[in-house]
C-alpha cells in the first residue's frame, strides 16, 4: 500500500479540482450502483402500469398488461444482482437474510424484495396465468408441458367459478401490490435520501422524487416494449392502447418533473451553504448529464412532445404520433438513467469540504476490481431484456397452443 | 367442482405453497446460523476467540520500557512525548519477543506524513513546506528526533 504522501502529486492533481480530504479521491459507489436504482424504477414503474389495468380498470391498457407484469418480473430478478456484483461477495447475502438486524437497510431490502417477488408479482402474474397454464400443458408436449404443469402447482380447476375467484383474488393482490412497489423503490431513494451528511442526497423529497422518475420510467419502457414488439411480431399497432399509455406517461411525467423542479427552486432559495457546490457541480462537471440529458432531452422535450398531442391529438396522423411516442420513451429512458447517474455519482464528486471536486473514471480493463464490475454493468443492463425475451417465448407466445389464440391480448381482465 | 368446504384449491395450494417456503426459511436459518451467533451479542461468539489468537503486530509503549527505559525518559521531555514509539518505528511485536529482529529503517518521509504543510491539519501542529525548508539528505541531519527541537 502506498500512503497518501508518497502518491507524486502529479498523479493525483488531474483529477482533483480545488480542495478535497484524502479519502474522497476515489467514489465508492461506481456505475453499478447507478444501475440498481435505475432497474428496480422500471421494475416499480411497470408494475404501477398493470395495476392501471387491474385495479383502476383502464380498459386500453388491457394489451400492455401481461407485458408489464413480466417486464417488472424479468427487471425484479435482475435488480439486486448490481449490488451483488459490488460487493464482491454475492454469496455473504445470504448472512444478511439469516441474521438479518433491523438497523440494517440491505437486510430489510432482502425482505422488500422477496416480499414484492412472492407475494406480489408472482402471485398476481399466477392468478392471472393460471387458466393458461392449466390449457398450455395441455396442448404442449416436452419440456414447455412440464414447465407449464409445474406452474400450475397441480391446481387443474378452471372452472367459471374458480377463475372468479381468481380474478378476485388477484385484484386484492394488486391493491396490496401498489404500495409495495412504492416501498420498494421508495425505499431506495430512502437509501439516499437518509445520508445526510450529503447535501445532494440528504433530502425528505428524495424518495417521493425516486418514486415518480421510477413510474415514469417504467411506463415509459413498457410503451418502448410494446411498440418494439408488436413490431417485431407484425402485429398491428394498437393505436388505442399507444395514445392511453402516452397519456398516463405525459401525466406522470409532469409530476415527476414537478417534484424535481421544486426540489431545486427549494434548494436556492433556502441556499444552504452546500449551495455554491451544487450549483458549480450542475453547471460544470454535471452540466451534460444533468441539464442537457436530465432536463432538457429527458423531461422538457418529451413533456412538449406529449403535451401537444394530448392538444392536437386529432390533426396528427398515427404513424406521426407513433414515431412521437417512440422517441418520447427513448429519451425518458436515458434521461432517467442520467439521473440515477446524477444522484449517485454525483452525490460523490464534490468534497465534504464543499470547496472541491473529484473525477469519476469509468475503466473497462478486467484488471481492477471497479473495471471488472463496470464490465458487468453493462451485462447486467442487457439482462433483463434476455430474461424478458425468455418470458415472452414461455408466456406471450406469437401462436397460443390450443384452439384459440389471441397474441398480445388477454382474455379476462376483470372478469 | 373440486371446491371442499367452500375453500378454493388454488388458495389451499397457496397456503400450502407459502407454508413450505417460511418453512425452508426457517430450516435455512436453523442449519446457516453459526454456531455461536448471539452467544454475547450480534455477532459470532467463535469471532472475539479467533480475533484474539491472531498474531500481534504493535507491542504499545510500556513494552519498551524493560530495555530501553533511557530512550523512554528521554523521549517523554520533548514535544514528540505524546507519540507512540511505534508510530515512528513501525509496529514492534516481533522486537519486542526477539530484540534481534531488526525495525524498519526510518527516512523523511515518516517525518512528513505528520509534519508537511496541509491545510486539513491543526494549526498547532508544527508544519513545513518541503521547498523553504533547509536542504539535506535526511531530517536527522538537524533534527534529533527524540528531541525534535534540539
Ligand atoms: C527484550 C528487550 C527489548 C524490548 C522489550 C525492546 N527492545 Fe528494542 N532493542 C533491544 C536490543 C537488545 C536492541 C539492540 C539490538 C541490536 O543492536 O541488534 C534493540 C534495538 C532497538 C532499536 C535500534 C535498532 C537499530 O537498528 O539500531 C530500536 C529503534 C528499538 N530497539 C526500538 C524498540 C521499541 C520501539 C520497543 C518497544 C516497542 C523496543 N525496542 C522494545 C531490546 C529490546
Ligand atoms: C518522531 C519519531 C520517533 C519516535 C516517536 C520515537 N523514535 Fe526512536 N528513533 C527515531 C529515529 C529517527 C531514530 C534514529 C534512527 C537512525 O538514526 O537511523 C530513533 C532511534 C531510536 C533508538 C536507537 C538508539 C537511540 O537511542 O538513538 C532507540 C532504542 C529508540 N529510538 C527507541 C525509541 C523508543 C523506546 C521510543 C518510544 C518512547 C521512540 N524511540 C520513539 C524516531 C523516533
Ligand atoms: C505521528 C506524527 C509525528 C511524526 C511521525 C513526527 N512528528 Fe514531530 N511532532 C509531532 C507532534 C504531535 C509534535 C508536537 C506538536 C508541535 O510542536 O508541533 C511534534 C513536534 C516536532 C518538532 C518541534 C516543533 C516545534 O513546535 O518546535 C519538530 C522539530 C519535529 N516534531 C520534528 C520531527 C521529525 C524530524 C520527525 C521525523 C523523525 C518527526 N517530527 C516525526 C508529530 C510527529
Ligand atoms: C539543515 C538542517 C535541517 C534539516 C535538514 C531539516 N530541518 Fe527542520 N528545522 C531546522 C531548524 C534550524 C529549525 C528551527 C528554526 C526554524 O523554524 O526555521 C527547524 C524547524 C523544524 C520544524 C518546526 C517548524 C516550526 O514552525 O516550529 C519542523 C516541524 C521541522 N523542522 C521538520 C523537519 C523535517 C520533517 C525535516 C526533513 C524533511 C527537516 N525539518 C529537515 C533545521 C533543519
Amino acid at each position: 500500500m502506498m500512503s497518501a504522501y508518497e502518491i507524486p502529486a502529479t498523479d493525483v492533481l488531474p483529477q482533483v479540482e480545488g480542495y478535497i480530504y484524502p479519502n474522497e479521491l476515489n467514489l465508492l459507489w461506481g456505475d453499478l450502483i447507478v444501475l440498481y436504482p435505475y432497474i428496480t424504477g422500471l421494475v416499480a414503474g411497470a408494475f404501477i402500469l398493470a395495476s392501471l389495468v387491474r385495479v383502476f380498470k383502464v380498459k386500453a391498457l388491457e394489451p400492455t398488461y401481461r407485458l408489464a407484469l413480466l417486464t417488472s418480473l424479468a427487471f425484479l430478478l435482475a435488480a439486486p444482482l448490481p449490488l451483488l456484483f459490488h460487493l464482491g461477495h454475492p454469496e455473504r447475502s445470504l448472512q444478511v437474510m439469516i441474521t438479518p438486524h433491523l438497523s440494517s437497510p440491505m437486510a430489510i431490502f432482502g425482505f422488500v424484495y422477496a416480499w414484492y417477488l412472492m407475494a406480489v408479482l408472482l402471485l398476481e402474474l399466477w392468478f392471472d396465468y393460471r387458466k393458461d397454464f392449466v390449457l398450455w400443458s395441455r396442448y404442449t408436449t416436452g419440456p414447455k408441458r412440464w414447465l407449464y404443469l409445474i406452474f400450475t402447482l397441480g391446481v387443474t380447476d378452471i372452472s367459471e367459478e374458480s377463475l372468479k375467484y381468481d380474478a378476485r383474488l388477484c385484484n386484492i393482490v394488486t391493491i396490496i401490490g401498489i404500495p409495495s412497489a412504492f416501498l420498494l423503490h421508495g425505499y431506495v431513494g430512502f437509501i439516499f435520501g437518509s445520508v445526510k451528511a450529503n447535501p445532494w442526497w440528504g433530502n425528505v423529497l428524495m424518495p417521493i422524487i425516486f418514486i415518480f422518475s421510477a413510474i415514469v420510467s417504467g411506463i415509459a419502457l413498457c410503451l418502448f416494449l410494446f411498440m418494439i414488439i408488436s413490431q417485431a411480431r407484425r402485429l398491428k399497432m394498437d393505436m388505442d392502447c399507444l395514445d392511453v399509455t402516452a397519456k398516463f406517461l405525459f401525466y406522470t411525467l409532469i409530476i415527476a418533473a414537478a417534484i424535481e423542479s421544486l426540489d431545486w427552486i427549494h434548494r436556492l432559495y433556502e441556499a444552504e451553504e452546500s449551495i455554491h457546490i451544487i450549483k458549480t457541480l450542475a453547471t460544470g462537471k454535471l452540466f451534460v448529464s444533468i441539464v442537457v440529458i436530465q432536463a432538457f432531452l429527458g423531461s422538457a422535450v418529451p413533456l412538449v412532445l406529449l403535451g401537444l398531442i394530448q392538444i392536437f391529438k386529432k390533426d396528427i396522423a398515427a404513424r406521426a404520433r407513433e414515431w412521437i411516442y417512440f422517441l418520447s420513451s427513448v429519451l425518458i429512458l436515458i434521461g432517467v438513467l442520467a439521473m440515477r447517474w446524477n444522484v449517485v455519482i454525483g452525490g460523490q464528486l464534490f468534497s465534504k469540504s464543499l470547496r472541491g471536486f473529484t473525477t469519476y473514471k469509468m475503466e473497462l480493463a478486467m484488471a481492477s476490481h471497479e473495471g471488472f464490475t463496470m464490465s458487468f454493468a453493462l451485462v447486467l443492463l442487457i439482462l433483463p431484456f434476455v430474461i424478458l425475451w425468455v418470458f415472452l417465448k414461455l408466456f406471450m407466445p406469437v401462436e397460443e397452443p390450443g384452439p384459440k389464440g389471441e397474441p398480445l391480448t388477454r382474455a379476462e381482465t376483470s372478469a | 367442482m373440486a371446491r371442499k368446504n367452500g375453500i378454493p384449491p388454488q388458495l389451499v395450494r397457496l397456503v400450502l405453497v407459502t407454508l413450505a417456503i417460511i418453512a425452508l426459511y426457517f430450516t435455512a436459518r436453523y442449519f446457516m446460523t453459526p454456531e455461536t451467533f448471539g452467544q454475547f451479542g450480534f455477532y459470532r461468539g467463535a469471532s472475539l476467540n479467533e480475533h484474539a489468537t491472531r498474531p500481534l503486530s504493535f507491542a504499545g509503549k510500556e513494552s519498551c520500557r524493560n530495555c530501553h527505559e533511557e530512550a523512554l525518559q528521554l523521549v517523554s521531555q520533548f514535544e514528540h512525548k505524546t507519540l507512540s514509539c511505534e508510530t515512528c518505528h513501525g509496529p514492534a511485536m516481533s522486537h519486542v519477543i526477539d530484540p534481534e529482529t531488526p525495525l524498519v529503517k526510518i527516512e523523511d518521509g515518516s517525518c512528513l506524513r505528520c509534519h508537511r504543510s496541509d491545510p486539513s491539519r491543526p494549526s498547532w501542529l508544527a508544519q513545513i513546506s518541503l521547498d523553504d525548508h533547509y536542504e539535506s539528505d535526511s531530517c536527522t541531519d538537524c533534527h534529533t528526533p527524540h528531541q525534535p527541537n534540539e
